[in-house]
């Protein structure tokens, strides 16, 4: 049934092994996302309190997926930016992909926000309730606006690679969007800036947490989801190089993209180890100090933060993409790539959880409160899982279907795909 | 190479004019959007929200600021207050609005502790909410509306003194606090929105319209006031100097709950004996 689009130049030679592979694989995620799809109509129906959350804790694990699926996403205006505004025009053969990858990473926050707020049917109301004092107002509209260039920057791929090319309109529409795309990608690049610093402001802001109260918090957000964007587009790049036995993206254009992701982690990691030692090492904040205290008595923070986010998140990884013999191995940037991403997520997960495990200190004596807890039930994981599939199924079908990857050669040189 | 030629051809770029046009452009429009989004939001939502501020606080004036006066030192911990407010607000035993808890001074001396929502001048959940559910009446009164709210739970997350709750679940409990201490004078609130203390703004409104003064006569006063045994709690008018509450405050050292957030509460609190302020 879909033997013209099998017929894309692309995928004419791919080895027909894979196929059944291909869409076992495909039936897999689609059962983990249809069993999220199931798990979240039973969430709407008997509302949050399916869940583990309380009101001493009430965000945790979709938040995180929300998080992270942001920061993962940001490979698409990093790499969009660096083609249609800086003018590097060879990175249209990687910032396809990035697109697609922002597309799914902003629609699975969408989905995760769409279960995690208490009245999912007012969805709406940032839109025309405005309260431009809040920021999680001004990252709702930026949320909205931005997914909205993605979309506009996808549709012209999926209309020429699909059936859908042959109805006229659409495809002088993919025309007309064509000439429209530097202005995407700048719009794209100005709303991601906003918006994803303010995610780490929404913590970063808040002076009752003094954990959370942090102006670097804006800052570290937005480097990290940059290195973290870049790391994933990296990583199902190279993935999807070795399943299709194909160079998918020049060997020059891998290394720009490696080298990016090396420095953009390192400035992170600067900047996180200086708001550590600024508050921690060369001054002391009592009521951080404390805090920390309490978290590392009651939760793995100490070593999830040091080993997950400092040395394994950061710092391996920054030394491997930048040592040039190591950074040429595919299957070492993969791990490398690979690392950040989970760092980041440990982050995100770190941040969402240490200011709502110490508990509130608003009794005028010497007592305080009992810390807060906290553990995902099986709900917010099905659901959780099931966003996740949901990424990776349409991404499988996206390198598939679509004209992802527009340099795309087979392997010529042996086996292996090269970095350079 | 002719496919990496037609790509050239392909690929538009920002030229430095089309960037200095389109930051010009996204500048106004920012502008025009930031002036319209108040005159919008109040042709949205007629009424009551009128002179709301951008910043969720009411532009208007008003004659009142409603304040309370807890006295640690008198409080014996009877809970009647906690039971009161649940009882007329109807809330589920999980999510008071007013709530105990002990506490102890440096000296080692216990002391019971009961919070309402403090209704800061600076609320934090006012300014965080994206949707401005939560906003505060010129005359001082921190509340919510309810139909607005998305249930996202910032407020919950940046209010310092956990005056919030969410409607995790649909109400179907009955109030054990019915009839013993009150009846219901309130709607009970949706599933998925926050909610929270309201001064017992029913009676402060209806009893302002009926010449009624609220800490004066009972029926415009909060009820976990009027069902304090021990007097322990005073409502009144910070903005009237003769008011009970701004004779206390004048007389007497009082503290608020963590001053140093900068949040200026309109709850006043009395020291526990041994306290040091």
């Amino acid at each position: 049934m879909t033997t013209s689009t099998l017929s894309q130049p692309t995928h004419s030679t791919q080895p027909q092994r894979l196929n059944w592979l291909y869409w076992l694989w495909i039936l897999l995620l689609g059962g983990v996302f249809a069993v999220g799809i199931a798990t979240g109509v039973y969430v709407l129906q008997n509302g949050l309190q399916v869940t583990n959350l309380t009101d001493q804790l009430p965000w945790g694990l979709w938040i995180t997926v929300d998080l992270s699926a942001i920061a993962l996403g940001a490979g698409a205006f990093t790499l969009s930016a660096a083609v249609y505004v800086f003018r590097l025009k060879q990175y249209e053969a990687i910032a396809r992909a990035a697109v697609l990858v922002g597309l799914l990473g902003y629609t699975s926050a969408m989905l995760a926000l769409f279960l995690d707020i208490g009245r999912p049917d007012r969805f709406y109301h940032p839109i025309i309730y405005w309260n431009v004092h809040s920021v999680l107002w001004e990252i709702t509209m930026c949320v909205i606006l931005y997914s909205t260039v993605l979309i506009i920057e996808l549709l012209p791929l999926v209309i020429e690679s699909t059936p859908l090319r042959r109805i006229g309109w659409l495809t002088s529409l993919a025309h007309g969007i064509h000439r429209l795309m530097p202005f995407a990608a700048l719009l794209g690049m100005g709303l991601s800036l906003l918006h994803q610093s303010s995610l780490g402001a929404t913590y970063g802001i808040l002076t009752a947490r003094p954990v959370w109260y942090s102006p670097s918090a804006p800052v570290l957000f937005i480097l990290s989801a940059m290195a973290a964007g870049a790391s994933l587009t990296m990583f199902v790049t190279l993935l999807s190089s070795i399943i299709t036995r194909r160079q998918l993206v020049p060997p020059n254009i891998l290394r720009g993209v490696t080298i990016f992701i090396a420095f953009t982690v390192l400035a992170y990691l600067y900047l996180k180890i200086w708001s550590w030692a600024a508050t921690n090492y060369y001054s002391q904040v009592p009521e951080q100090q404390l805090g920390l205290e309490i978290l590392r008595a009651n939760t793995p923070y100490n070593y999830t933060f040091w080993f997950g986010e400092v040395l394994f998140g950061a710092l391996i990884p920054a030394v491997l993409l930048l040592w040039p013999r190591l950074r040429q191995n595919p299957r070492i940037v993969m791990v490398a790539t690979f690392m950040i991403i989970v760092g980041v997520v440990i982050n995100r997960w770190n941040m969402t959880l240490s200011g709502f495990v110490v508990p509130l200190d608003w009794l005028p004596g010497e007592r305080s409160l009992p810390p807060n807890t906290y553990v995902p039930n099986l709900v917010e994981y099905l659901v959780a899982a099931g966003i996740v599939a949901y990424s990776w199924l349409f991404f499988s079908l996206g390198v598939r279907f679509i004209n992802l990857y527009p340099e795309s050669k087979p392997l010529d040189n042996g086996d292996a795909i090269i970095i350079n | 190479m002719s496919t990496a030629e037609k790509q050239e051809q392909k690929t538009t770029v920002l030229t430095r004019r089309d960037f200095m046009t389109l930051l010009i452009g996204s500048g106004t429009s920012f502008v025009l959007a930031a002036t319209l989004a108040q005159p919008l939001d109040n042709l949205l939502t007629p009424g009551i929200r009128e002179t709301l501020s951008s910043d969720g606080h009411y532009a208007g004036d008003s004659p009142y600021r409603w304040g309370m006066v807890i006295d640690l030192s008198k409080c014996v911990g009877c809970d009647y207050c906690v039971y009161a407010c649940q009882a007329v607000n109807d809330t589920n035993e999980d999510m008071r609005w007013n709530i105990r808890e002990t506490d102890e001074t440096a000296t080692g001396n216990v002391f019971h502790v009961t919070r309402p929502c403090l209704h800061c001048n600076n609320a934090p959940c006012v300014s965080v909410c994206p949707v401005k559910a939560t906003y505060q009446r010129a005359d001082g009164l921190v509340v919510m509306d309810y139909d607005r709210c998305i249930g996202c739970r910032y407020c919950q997350t940046a209010c310092p003194y956990g005056a919030r709750t969410f409607n995790w679940a649909e109400r179907t409990d009955e109030n054990p606090q019915v009839p013993d201490f009150g009846r219901p004078e309130v709607e009970r609130r949706a599933r998925g929105v926050v909610e929270k203390c309201t001064f017992c703004i029913h009676r402060i409104d209806a009893g302002l319209e009926n010449g009624l003064m609220p800490g004066v006569d009972a029926d415009a006063t909060p009820a976990c006031v009027n069902i304090c045994p021990v007097t322990a709690r005073y409502f009144g008018n910070l903005k009237d100097p003769n008011s009970e509450v701004s004779r206390i405050i004048a007389e007497t050292p009082t503290l608020r709950l963590r001053e140093d957030l900068g949040t200026d509460p309109n709850v006043y609190y009395i020291p526990a004996e041994g306290m040091a302020l």
